[in-house]
């Protein structure tokens, strides 16, 4: 399989102030972010918010190249999301709505740029503790996060493995021999996934 | 070395539109107690169910399989415990953005500390020279480098028994070469399925598997010989009943 893009920046290590802030604060600030785009109305407030979380991002030393790499697999849906609104809503509202889709996406980047993956997971498995009552097993909260990391560039990458053989047969108008295989194949990875976890005894609940 | 014990094992799954099943595997008795143990046979002969009936991954429709005395069925999260798993495919094994990570992911559930856990980590790297590979995402690594860091993340929990289901079908010469010597060096009991014959030879005992029965149990040169001639005869069936309508 071909190399993938990946929606989310991988971790760089480094000593910023962003790498060295306590995940919860991180974790805040990304839920702040979610929040934020349901609240801002204005689309010049948005593009002072991705300014700022761009201005970050390059702070932490993860670079512009890291940057671009996590906005640009979304480019192509950005730009269909943003002349429909603008055809349904106008240029302003288009404008609000696909700055603040980056907004969550440098946000969350930020997170997995400045947090090894581990430290993460950890994060998780504290945050989910609280369920434990309710019979919940917080370490699978945790391999969630963490074959949803995994998942998404691997079908990133099925995806253009199968548009290049729809290309090479001449179907690559056929929306058919594009969606069929992208989604017989993620099943086959997803029951792949569950067997490894298995057989690794992952995912099972605590003796 | 662990007791692998098969007892008038059968596998069989239900087919749609078919009144029976279909067998995959039948009458199945062995114990394994050798260090180095091969499965060779076609595609489709039963290679990986019998593998995977090992680790629990599949449950026997009839008889008994355990490792060490546990059954498979009953205590197969200790089972699972004591036996590793490599897959023929690495990507569908490593599950983390990164070797290190899934190494460490391996060893969530018995090491509590990230310090220690990160530090039992990289030791588990280093014993198969991964280390500078640790931060690389799979995806940049080739892909007997793939292989080997499942391995690592399998290792790294020590599992008395390793069960390798065709590691090498993907890899090149050289990368074929380079998990052959890691194999070589490694103190675990190992039940390895695979078509590459030379590696088959390097066994202390292998099984042939034909149409889901054990049709040759020996040692590793009589095995190959065996499995040859097997072929052979399945050719010249074929041949001799021309071409099918």
């Amino acid at each position: 399989m071909r190399g993938h893009g990946f929606l989310l920046a991988n971790y760089v290590p480094g000593d910023s102030l962003v790498h060295r802030s306590p995940l919860a604060v991180k974790f805040l600030l990304v839920f702040a972010c979610g929040l934020a785009s349901f609240a801002i109305v204005d689309w010049r407030i948005s593009l002072l918010v991705l300014a700022g979380l761009c201005g970050l991002f390059l702070l932490t030393g993860a670079g512009l190249k890291r940057l671009w790499g996590a906005v640009r697999p979304l480019a192509a849906v950005l730009l269909v999301i943003g002349l429909f609104q603008w055809w349904q809503l106008g240029a302003p509202t288009a404008a609000r709505i696909v700055l603040n889709i980056l907004v969550c996406v440098v946000a969350a980047s930020l997170l997995t740029a400045t947090t090894p993956v581990q430290q993460l997971l950890d994060g998780v498995v504290k945050a989910a503790g609280p369920f434990t009552r309710f019979g919940a097993d917080p370490e699978r909260f945790a391999l969630t996060i963490g074959i949803m990391l995994r998942s998404i560039p691997y079908i990133a990458g099925t995806f253009a493995d199968v548009r290049d053989s729809a290309r090479a047969r001449g179907l690559e108008r056929n929306p058919r021999a594009l969606v069929l295989p992208v989604f017989i194949t993620s099943v086959a990875f997803a029951r792949q996934t569950g067997e490894a976890l298995a057989a690794r005894g992952l995912g099972e609940a605590e003796d | 070395m662990p007791d692998v014990t098969f007892d008038q094992v059968a596998v069989a799954v239900p087919l749609d539109h078919r009144p029976e099943p279909k067998v995959l595997l039948e009458d199945v008795t062995l114990q394994l107690t050798e260090q180095r143990v091969g499965v060779i046979g076609a595609n489709g002969s039963g290679k990986s169910t019998l593998l995977r009936l090992v680790n629990g991954l599949i449950q026997p429709t009839a008889g008994t399989v355990a490792v060490d005395g546990d059954d498979t069925v009953r205590a197969v999260r200790k089972v699972r415990r004591s036996v590793g798993f490599v897959f023929t495919d690495p990507l569908s094994q490593l599950v983390m953005p990164t070797g290190r990570e899934d190494v460490e992911l391996s060893l969530r559930r018995s090491v509590k500390n990230g310090t220690e856990r990160r530090r039992l980590a990289e030791a588990a790297l280093d014993r198969l020279g991964l280390l500078h590979l640790a931060d690389q995402s799979i995806y940049e690594l080739s892909g007997g480098e793939r292989q080997l860091m499942a391995l690592a993340a399998v290792l790294a929990v020590d599992p008395a028994v390793l069960v390798l289901d065709e590691p090498s079908t993907l890899l090149d010469l050289r990368n074929r070469e380079l998990l052959r010597r890691t194999l070589a060096g490694l103190d675990q009991q190992i039940i390895m399925s695979t078509h590459d014959l030379e590696l088959a030879l390097e066994m202390d005992r292998v099984l042939v598997i034909e149409q889901g029965k054990v049709a040759f149990d020996g040692a590793a040169a009589d095995a190959v010989n065996a499995y040859r001639a097997l072929c052979s005869e399945s050719l010249d069936n074929l041949q001799a009943r021309g071409p099918q309508r």
